[in-house]
């Protein structure tokens, strides 16, 4: 029973409601109570969801994973962790749902841009935060936005300032250390007008089961440029749920890249507001193995005319692994000249894996141009028998198409330090890494 | 807008045609659905035991079941006391037995409608069932039909004459639960059509089913079951209409198809219910389960669909391909106009090694309409080789209306092949401007192009269909060039 999990962690917000960032604050308490009320009304989602229908998350809540009370004092291995760390970037980490100063690499930050914990920033009593927490995806979404808003401890608080471009990345990095245990984070990151930057999340975590539930709120002012880059590499026994929800004010651009690699069960939500003339490009590519389980869903929303989008989702399934993609681009009454593209591909390489995919169209203006596209399949045979006839054999040529397949979303990113540890990861979880790499 | 947004918007507003009401006496159950009435409705039509045990089970699950919500449509809930479930033409004694003794209203009804029922006339390949509101009237050709050794008869006779066929079949495709409205289906279906065609034989004309709602306040449940045995072929068609009235009349069909080894069964519907006033006042709520099992290995069912008609139309022609190397085809046109919605598609369930599926969806939506396309490409882990191929595309005619598509692809195999495109789009200006400029008006122009969009499943439609089709298109759009 949903309700019950419910109230298994209602009753033990108590505990935890007076150590949250913002207790002083009457409009954040007025919100969590909200969010509290939501959550424990309808738990976490069912199957009996549309949003939710291929997505089962029982197995978070068979567990009760406990949220930390206090910055987290575990010994990190920091050798494994520098294998996440991007070196030509500026470096905000949370462990266990807190901001680490000891692991943060802030130094030298330009004085008019903000980085730094969204906890410090409440506490500090920052005006600058309450217009925009909570605006860009309301509780009423789904239940873990509730869960999230109700629980977060800490978070990222990004803002780049009118006309500036960010000289370097921002990497934000997630970090679990404990088994059990639950890291509620809610970022902000705002671009205010004319700016420029490159936001990029990751998530890591020990081998063990944890729950990281993460909101991150975008707010992409006129003109402005942000590119988003989410590296999902958790551990694969691991849950977790990450929803980006954007709102792009008049002609701002938003690029988001998406990779799901880890996890046992991941739900990603990413779902962009588009004004007059906004341009919108998501791309991802999650490759699920074991039993994996890899959710991906996006909403497009076309508010205004002339906006544009683009989408594409790639995915690799092996092993008992399942895919899921659910897009949606909903093209209001008033969107006229919208241009929407929306594609997603599916590679099956077992009998066990499973493709489900969901694109939609919802539109109301008669002025556009959309279109949508899904395939599942295999590796094309003229392919695999082209390499063969070129004295490639056939194992390894299905695997330099597999690999092709999925390289084609890596290509898109241009910072070198990330595109190296993007495709490490992907030749990390194909069988034969060895073989791929003689072909680079 | 241009002028020719203008006169589009006049091609789309022309009368509903089929609109007017026949006076006769008739056999009218009281409003009401409750045990009884499913009794006195099985003692009416003189049906075998198994039936009575039948329809209430299928009636107990039904006051279990909630009425679906997830379409993309909206109306006020129906209130399901409010319906007679049965209404006749009165008739002396047993029924007609030829075509002279079927009431001349009736005839006449029907003659208006372009179906004549005399045997002679015109429709002379196509033997003709005629149902008007709960029963059937008239069958025709059926003796001819006999000696080819099809069984072509209202299903109400069916159940007299053939019982083990029927109970053998009958709901065997659509289960009684399986949904609400085929809850409610198998619980109150008065009468609708009965096709057998025994092995190896391909029926020797078309054949056809007329409904016709005539009486107020009355629902139609109409039940179709078509078995195709091994190696046989047989194309059918469907077409309705009903009055003009402010209320809402609801219809709620269940069509079973049964397609044995190797055999081939195409289904053509032309739907068109009336669709309701300008306003969205009336006109039918169309709530229809039609599902085909391609049982037999290398058999085929190929759904074709014009809906033009009904207020609100729920449907999704499915085929569950069952046999290896079976064949399930959808082809439709949904066309909205005015506040008209539609939330149809089809459901592929590849069950067998190297089924095959084609889904072509064409949607146009004008006026104030909502129309959806929604389908379920379904691949079981057995469904070595499976290929499915979808292409839905949507035309808005003017901008307060609205076109969606919900396509759903779920592939447990990985030999399978699985596509699926969607476009959305408008009547481009520069087409308007073209065949403008060499000469057509703009009225034809749309109808031109409209009908190119569709032209991909009119062809499967058979020939009197699809000149049919063809003017119902230009009818339903009229006055909607926008």
């Amino acid at each position: 029973m949903t309700t019950q999990t419910a109230s298994r962690y209602t009753a033990e917000y108590s505990k935890i409601e007076t150590t949250l960032p913002g207790g002083s604050l009457p409009w954040l308490r007025a919100l969590r109570s909200d969010a509290l009320k939501q959550f424990s009304g309808c738990g976490f989602p069912s199957l009996r969801e549309e949003e939710w229908r291929y997505t089962n998350v029982s197995g978070i809540e068979k567990n009760l994973f406990e949220p930390r009370l206090e910055p987290s004092d575990n010994q990190i291995d920091k050798d494994w962790l520098e294998n996440y760390r991007l070196a030509d970037c500026w470096q905000i980490v949370l462990v266990d749902g807190y901001y680490s100063a000891e692991f943060s690499v802030l130094a030298g930050l330009p004085e008019n841009v903000t980085i730094k914990s969204l906890k410090e920033s409440l506490e500090a009593g920052d005006g600058q935060i309450e217009p925009y927490l909570g605006k860009a995806v309301g509780i009423d979404e789904h239940s873990f936005v509730a869960f999230n808003t109700a629980w977060f401890t800490d978070g990222a608080y990004i803002r780049i300032p009118a006309k500036t471009v960010l000289d370097k990345p921002v990497q934000l990095l997630h970090v679990v250390t404990d088994p059990n245990r639950l890291a509620a984070t809610r970022n902000l990151v705002i671009a205010e007008s004319m700016a420029q930057a490159q936001v990029i999340e990751t998530y890591v975590g020990v081998d063990q089961a944890y729950l990281s539930a993460a909101v991150t709120e975008v707010f992409v002012e006129p003109n402005a440029d942000l590119t988003m880059i989410k590296l999902q590499c958790e551990s694969e026994k691991a849950y977790h749920f990450g929803g980006t929800y954007v709102k792009q004010a008049r002609d701002a651009r938003f690029n988001h890249h998406n990779f799901a690699f880890g996890s046992l069960l991941a739900r990603s939500d990413i779902h962009s507001d588009l004004s007059h003339g906004s341009e919108c490009h998501l791309n991802g590519l999650y490759l699920g193995v074991k039993r994996q389980h890899l959710d991906n869903h996006t909403r497009i929303n076309h508010l205004e005319p002339y906006g544009i989008s683009r989408e594409l989702y790639k995915g690799v399934l092996d092993g008992r692994a399942r895919g899921v993609f659910q897009g949606r681009v909903v093209v209001a009454e008033d969107a006229q000249k919208t241009d929407s593209e929306m594609n997603n591909r599916n590679l099956l390489l077992s009998n066990d894996a499973e493709a489900d995919t969901k694109p939609q169209l919802e539109i109301y203006a008669d002025d556009v141009k959309c279109a949508h596209g899904v395939t599942v399949g295999q590796l094309d045979e003229k392919s695999v028998f082209y390499l063969q006839s070129r004295c490639v054999d056939e194992e390894t040529a299905r695997n330099m198409l597999t690999f092709a397949f999925a390289n084609e979303m890596v290509t898109k990113i241009t910072q070198k330090s990330l595109h190296d540890l993007v495709l490490a990861e992907v030749l990390k979880r194909f069988p034969q890494q060895g073989i791929m790499q003689d072909w680079l | 807008m241009s002028a020719s947004a203008k006169e589009i918007e006049q091609l789309i507003g022309k009368e509903y045609k089929q609109g007017f009401v026949t006076e006769l006496e008739t056999d009218t159950f009281p409003p009401g659905l409750d045990e009884e009435v499913i009794h006195k409705l099985w003692k009416i039509k003189n049906e075998p035991e198994f039936m009575l045990e039948y329809r209430l089970k299928a009636f107990r699950h039904w006051q279990t079941m909630k009425s679906p919500e997830w379409a993309f449509v909206k109306f006020e809930p129906i209130d399901y006391q409010a319906v007679s479930y049965y209404s006749a033409p009165k008739r002396k004694e047993d029924g007609p037995k030829s075509l002279d003794e079927v009431d001349p209203q009736i005839l006449e009804a029907y003659k208006k409608l372009g179906i004549p029922l005399d045997e002679q006339e015109r429709l002379a390949g196509v033997a003709v069932d005629a149902v008007f509101d709960s029963v059937s009237v008239a069958t025709t050709f059926k003796s001819k039909l006999k000696e080819a050794g099809v069984i072509f008869c209202p299903i109400s006779e069916a159940l007299r004459e053939y019982p083990e066929l029927v109970q053998q079949y009958l709901g065997s495709v659509v289960p009684t639960g399986d949904n609400y409205f085929a809850a409610l289906n198998s619980a109150v279906f008065t009468d609708g059509s009965f096709v057998y065609i025994p092995k190896g034989v391909r029926c020797p004309m078309e054949l056809s089913t007329y409904f016709r709602i005539n009486a107020a306040n009355t629902g139609q449940f109409e039940r179709t079951l078509i078995i195709a045995d091994e190696g046989s072929h047989v194309s059918y068609l469907e077409g309705c209409t009903a009055p003009m009235r402010d209320e809402n009349q609801l219809h709620a069909a269940v069509v079973e198809l049964i397609a044995l080894e190797n055999a081939e069964i195409k289904y053509s519907t032309v739907q068109n219910w009336y669709p309701g006033d300008k306003e969205g006042k009336g006109g039918i709520y169309n709530f229809v389960t039609k599902r085909a099992d391609c049982r037999g290995d290398n058999s085929k069912v190929s759904w074709t669909q014009v809906e033009t008609g009904s207020a609100i139309t729920w449907k999704y022609p499915s085929c569950v391909l069952t046999g290896n190397n079976s064949i399930g085809e959808f082809y439709s046109v949904a066309l909205t106009n005015n506040y008209q919605q539609a939330d149809t598609g089809t459901k592929m369930i590849h069950i067998g090694k190297n089924t095959r599926s084609t889904i072509i969806s064409k949607g146009i939506s004008a006026g104030h309409a909502q129309n959806t396309y929604r389908g379920l490409v379904k691949v079981l882990k057995g469904a070595e080789n499976a290929r499915n191929y979808t292409q839905c595309d949507s035309l808005l005619v003017g901008d307060k209306c609205g076109a969606h598509t919900f396509p759903y692809v779920e592939v447990k195999q990985p030999s399978a092949q699985v596509e699926h495109e969607a476009t959305t789009s408008k009547i481009s200006e520069d087409q308007l401007f073209f065949c403008q400029q060499r000469g057509l008006s703009a009225e034809d122009a749309v109808s031109m192009i409209v009908n190119g969009f569709c032209k991909e499943v009119f062809k499967e439609l058979p020939m009197e269909f699809a000149v049919e089709a063809q003017a119902l298109l230009g009818l339903s759009l009229e006055g909607s060039v926008g």
